[in-house]
């Protein structure tokens, strides 16, 4: 028996209202034709998120007569409030995928428009489209994909005297590093750190899943983590990287710990860049010279400048709400080309934002106040095989809480990495991959 | 019974009067109820049967629901845990606010401040004062295993970074936290208590914890009830002290079954399974609250 | 006990004072006593507090540092004009008013109105939907959260402060605790009420209401405090940033200005201070009030 929920409870309310003698039931929209449209757009805590308000006012100026209006979410529950809305068939127009995992049950629960005519347009050069398909058809198109690169300070590297990243470590010699530095700058009085990896899971795993060749999330089979846990378990217990512990009770943030200089190194995103350079303005984070190198690798087979380094990262888009009007979609596929393609990712950059198609805009990038100059930091800017955090699956979801768990099972020393992976496979098994 | 027609006519007028009057008493809280919580959970009982993903349409799916949550490890682990939270919370609490209330109902200086100093707990934002209790928690820095180190404990527990710890620590600051509210309760509860029964009590001789035993404790009869059944079902639907402190972790020390519901339902969007698991919580809160029920009404007769 | 000059037992260990001297000592030792569990018990209460004081007037690398700080270098007392600027306090605090006077005004009136039809009415099936109020406590708001806001949604109330005002206005708790208190007023007093003549309404507002003003006092405080902490409620229903409340309002600064710690501090304390106040002036009105002399003689 087939019922949708949200008519069962307007059945209950419609009666509901009867009985209070109010008139319920919503006006049929018309269909407007020519003229000018707006646009709703859902994003996020948009004082410190330029990226939604550059895109709506480059689009504006280039199609006057669509106005693209933003809706601010909450940064930390967008998802929540936006699954709220949709269940309520009051959400906006065109919405953010902020996170991966949930494309899956947007796009099955038909809240989402299938987007592959727009995608098929877009040229070879727009990183992230592959993460959008779910069963062949693309439901969002990418406007941003942040990859996962290792920022680093000179300064501090400097004072320890160890060797700049040059592109070829391996994560073994990251971790040499990292003591290296701890020690270099204990000796020279410094209360800093060799690196900072923050308490999410994605630190450790996102690198694990995308760098071991053969692993698969939705496998079940979880070995692929052991020896990235071994190494991050290896560091804190050698007091160049603090326990997970001491970060979540004291709150550390990745921003203060490498923009304070209170870590030498700093496995992160690249949206971090843009926040760099404005803390730097603000004085939240000191004036010194940084650089970026790509992420440690596997083995030395994806290592150096005339090879490509593999890193992880998920993209984000933007979403067209099924429910939107017959007469704006052509509009709103627009908006979604627009900000994939390179205008949009011109307009991002100027902000410090790393955009689907990277490749159009290093230079200006790298033109911004406060950017690292030096070639390296340009090849892992722009050369990467990035491969997706969360594929997408309708078992992610379920399976990246299960690894949640065990990621803070095992960094808090809980749990040994076997037992914490071997009961993670259990409940993947029991729990997720079974539905 | 035989009666004369005329009585029985009476007291059916009666029985209809009441009805009314009684109704109309309801009506306008009763109105509101209705409409915005009853209608929702029957709702929930539905969708309990059902696969809803929280997108339109909702499958039929009978107890499949409830034969996957037999067969689910981390049910089986939220309810334990849930368990052991409720097991020590409830006498803690109950203990900690009748003694601060016990403490606090008499004439002394400056009680406008003891008083306002223990509700302070409640009143403070939750999200400050887990961000701090965390902080006081931090096991290598925090100012707690600090002073356990002073007195000589050389390996202080690792409180919500541990996942032995972690439940213990959530226990104390859901209860410092509440402490304060049902002393609240328990203070007017005491108001009620007319001073002649005490002053009867002295003329007889009865020492202070005679007069405890004899005069308040029977005296504060209702209170007790109405602080058990809230602070039970409030123990069984915990959430936001453990979503905020330790988010369930380390690994699953802290998941309970309110937490549960929210990952199944919002996280993973299993609008049909965490609505099922919401009807066996509601069950276990039910069964419990009816049996305190029939204890107090069987006291009260 | 009379307390005129009588030797005590032997072996009490007391010393023989004449008249009502000899219960002093022990008197004493006790009140001492008594003080210093409450000092001690305040202590542990307050002791987050205070370093949420503390902290609200440090600069932000002083908040978190290891080891803890619990004095400020120097007070920093301009976070408390800042936090004006950088947030909407001004929003956030008379949103969190309008609700929570509207909730408690509702839940008060509403509730006690109920609550006296339940406990001193006698009406069928009068247990079983007392119980049936009671078992909506038992379900977790969380799991029947979608199903409610999609009907106020379809009621176009989300996204106004109205969605919570009626979400909080009618809970069962209210009438629960208020049919607790009225359980304990006596039948007599209602049954000579009704051979003088007075209808329902007249002893609910003549007697009960009177009586009951400690369980009226707290059910406002409890009420009032509930709303204005209420997090949830908010975070589902209200998407504007002008409707904002506190709670919504600090937990979105803080996922901004996410290093921004004192004024997160500043905040915090600013969110608590106005309770505090009302609870410290009016506490002793709230639990003794007028109530106890009605019920003498």
């Amino acid at each position: 028996m087939k019922r949708s929920i949200p008519t069962v409870i307007g059945l209950a309310a419609a009666a509901s209202l009867l009985a209070a003698g109010c008139g319920g039931g919503s006006s049929s929209d018309s269909d407007s034709a020519s003229g000018p449209v707006t646009l709703t757009l859902a994003g996020w805590s948009l004082s410190t998120t330029p990226e939604f308000k550059t895109l709506a006012d480059g689009f504006h100026a280039t199609h006057p007569d669509v106005t693209v209006e933003v809706k601010e979410y909450d940064a930390a529950n967008y998802d929540t409030q936006i699954t709220a809305d949709l269940a309520a068939g009051s959400a906006p127009d065109i919405y953010a995928q902020k996170t991966l995992k949930n494309l899956y049950t947007y796009a099955t629960g038909g809240q989402l428009m299938d987007v592959s005519d727009v995608a098929k347009k877009l040229g070879n050069s727009v990183g992230g489209l592959d993460a959008y398909q779910v069963d062949g058809k693309t439901y969002a198109i990418p406007y941003r994909q942040d990859s996962w690169v290792l920022f680093y300070n000179k300064e501090l590297f400097d004072k320890a005297k160890v060797a700049y990243p040059d592109g070829s470590w391996t994560w073994d010699d990251y971790v040499t590093a990292a003591k290296q530095l701890t020690d270099g700058l204990k000796a020279a009085g410094s209360k800093a750190v060799g690196t900072y990896q923050h308490v999410w899971q994605s630190t450790v795993q996102g690198f694990a899943l995308a760098q071991t060749p053969g692993a698969k999330l939705t496998s079940g089979d979880f070995s692929y983590l052991k020896p990235y846990y071994e190494r991050s378990l290896d560091l804190q217990n050698a007091g160049a990287q603090p326990s997970l512990g001491t970060a979540t009770t004291n709150k550390l943030t990745y921003q203060a710990q490498f923009g304070k200089q209170q870590a030498a190194m700093l496995p992160m995103g690249t949206w971090y860049i843009a926040t760099l350079l404005a803390q730097r303005e603000s004085g939240d984070a000191d004036k010194f010279d940084w650089g970026i190198a790509p992420a440690p690798q596997f083995d030395k087979s994806t290592t150096g400048t005339s090879n490509t380094p593999v890193t992880f990262g998920d993209p984000t888009g933007f979403g067209i709400n099924t429910a939107i009007k017959k007469s704006k979609i052509s509009a709103a596929k627009e908006f979604l080309a627009y900000a994939a393609g390179p205008e949009g990712a011109k307009a991002l950059a100027g902000i410090g934002i790393t955009p689907a198609d990277t490749a159009a805009v290093t230079d200006t990038f790298f033109a911004l106040d406060g950017m690292p100059t030096d070639e390296l930091s340009k090849f892992a800017f722009a050369k990467h095989d990035t491969k997706p955090e969360n594929p997408v699956s309708k078992y992610t979801a379920g399976l990246q809480n299960i690894l949640n768990d065990a990621h803070t099972a095992i960094l808090s020393g809980s749990k040994s990495i076997d037992s914490a992976l071997g009961e993670a496979q259990n409940r993947a098994k029991n729990e997720v991959l079974n539905q | 019974m035989t009666t004369l027609p005329g009585v029985r006519r009476r007291r059916s007028r009666l029985v209809w009067r009441n009805t009314v009057v009684g109704w109309t008493f309801i009506l306008p809280n009763f109105a509101g109820f209705a409409a915005l919580t009853l209608v929702p959970v029957v709702v929930l009982f539905y969708v309990a049967f059902t696969n809803w993903n929280v997108f339109g349409v909702a499958d039929w799916t009978g107890l499949a629901n409830f034969r996957r949550m037999i067969h689910d490890a981390s049910f089986r682990t939220a309810l334990q845990n849930t368990v052991y939270y409720t097991v020590l919370h409830i006498p803690l609490t109950l203990a900690a606010s009748l003694g601060l209330a016990l403490l606090l109902n008499r004439k002394l200086r400056g009680l406008g401040f003891f008083r306002t100093a223990a509700f302070f707990p409640y009143i403070t934002s939750i999200v400050a004062l887990t961000y701090v209790w965390n902080l006081l928690f931090s096991p290598e820095y925090g100012p707690i295993n600090g002073f356990l180190r002073a007195i000589g404990i050389a390996h202080p527990p690792g409180w919500t970074t541990s996942a032995d710890w972690s439940m213990p620590a959530v226990i104390i600051v859901g209860t410092w936290r509440e402490m304060g509210y049902y002393m609240l309760l328990y203070l007017a509860g005491l108001q009620t208590i007319p001073a002649e029964l005490y002053e009867a009590a002295r003329v007889d001789g009865a020492n202070a914890w005679q007069r405890f035993r004899s005069v308040t404790l029977p005296g504060l009869r209702p209170t007790t009830f109405l602080v058990a059944v809230l602070l039970t079902i409030g123990s069984f639907k915990v959430f936001d002290v453990i979503l905020l402190l330790t988010n369930g972790g380390p690994g699953q020390s802290t998941l309970v079954l309110s937490q549960f519901i929210y990952q199944k339902g919002f996280v993973e969007n299993q609008f049909g399974y965490a609505s099922a698991v919401s009807i066996v919580l509601f069950a276990i809160c039910f069964l419990v609250t009816a049996i305190q029920f029939l204890v107090n009404k069987r006291r009260n007769a | 006990m009379d307390t005129t000059l009588v030797a005590p037992p032997a072996g009490a260990g007391e010393l023989v004072v004449p008249g009502r001297r000899r219960r002093r000592p022990r008197n004493r030792v006790w009140r001492a006593l008594g003080y210093l569990a409450m000092l001690v018990a305040a202590a542990a209460l307050l002791l987050p507090f205070y370093w949420m004081v503390m902290s609200s007037l440090k600069t932000n690398n002083e908040v978190f540092t290891i080891p803890i700080k619990w004095v400020p270098d120097s007070a920093v007392w301009h976070n408390y004009l800042d936090i004006w600027q950088k947030s909407q306090m001004t929003t956030w605090l008379r949103n969190t008013l309008i609700l929570s006077v509207a909730v408690t005004a509702l839940q008060v009136l509403t509730g006690s109105f109920a609550a006296y039809g339940f406990a001193k009415v006698r009406f069928p099936g009068r247990d079983l939907l007392f119980l049936g109020y009671i078992g909506t406590i038992a379900v977790p708001w969380q799991s029947y959260m979608i199903p409610q806001f999609i009907l106020m949604s379809k009621m176009h109330l989300s996204n106004t402060l109205w969605s919570i005002i009626f979400l909080q206005a009618f809970g069962a708790f209210g009438v629960f605790l208020m049919k607790q208190y009225y359980e304990s007023i006596p039948d007599e007093l209602l049954e000579a009420a009704r051979i003088d003549g007075l209808s329902e309404y007249g002893i609910y507002r003549r007697i009960m209401l009177p009586l009951s003003v400690p369980a009226i006092a707290s059910l406002t405080l409890l009420t009032f405090v509930t709303t204005w902490n209420d997090y949830l409620g908010p975070l589902i229903y209200l998407r504007s940033p002008d409707l904002r409340t506190i709670q919504l309002g600090l937990s979105t600064f803080i996922a901004q200005y996410n290093a921004e710690y004192a004024l997160i501090m500043t905040g915090s304390v600013l969110s608590v201070l106005p309770i505090a106040v009302i609870f410290l002036l009016g506490q002793r009105y709230f639990l003794e009030g007028i109530a106890t002399t009605g019920l003498k003689g």
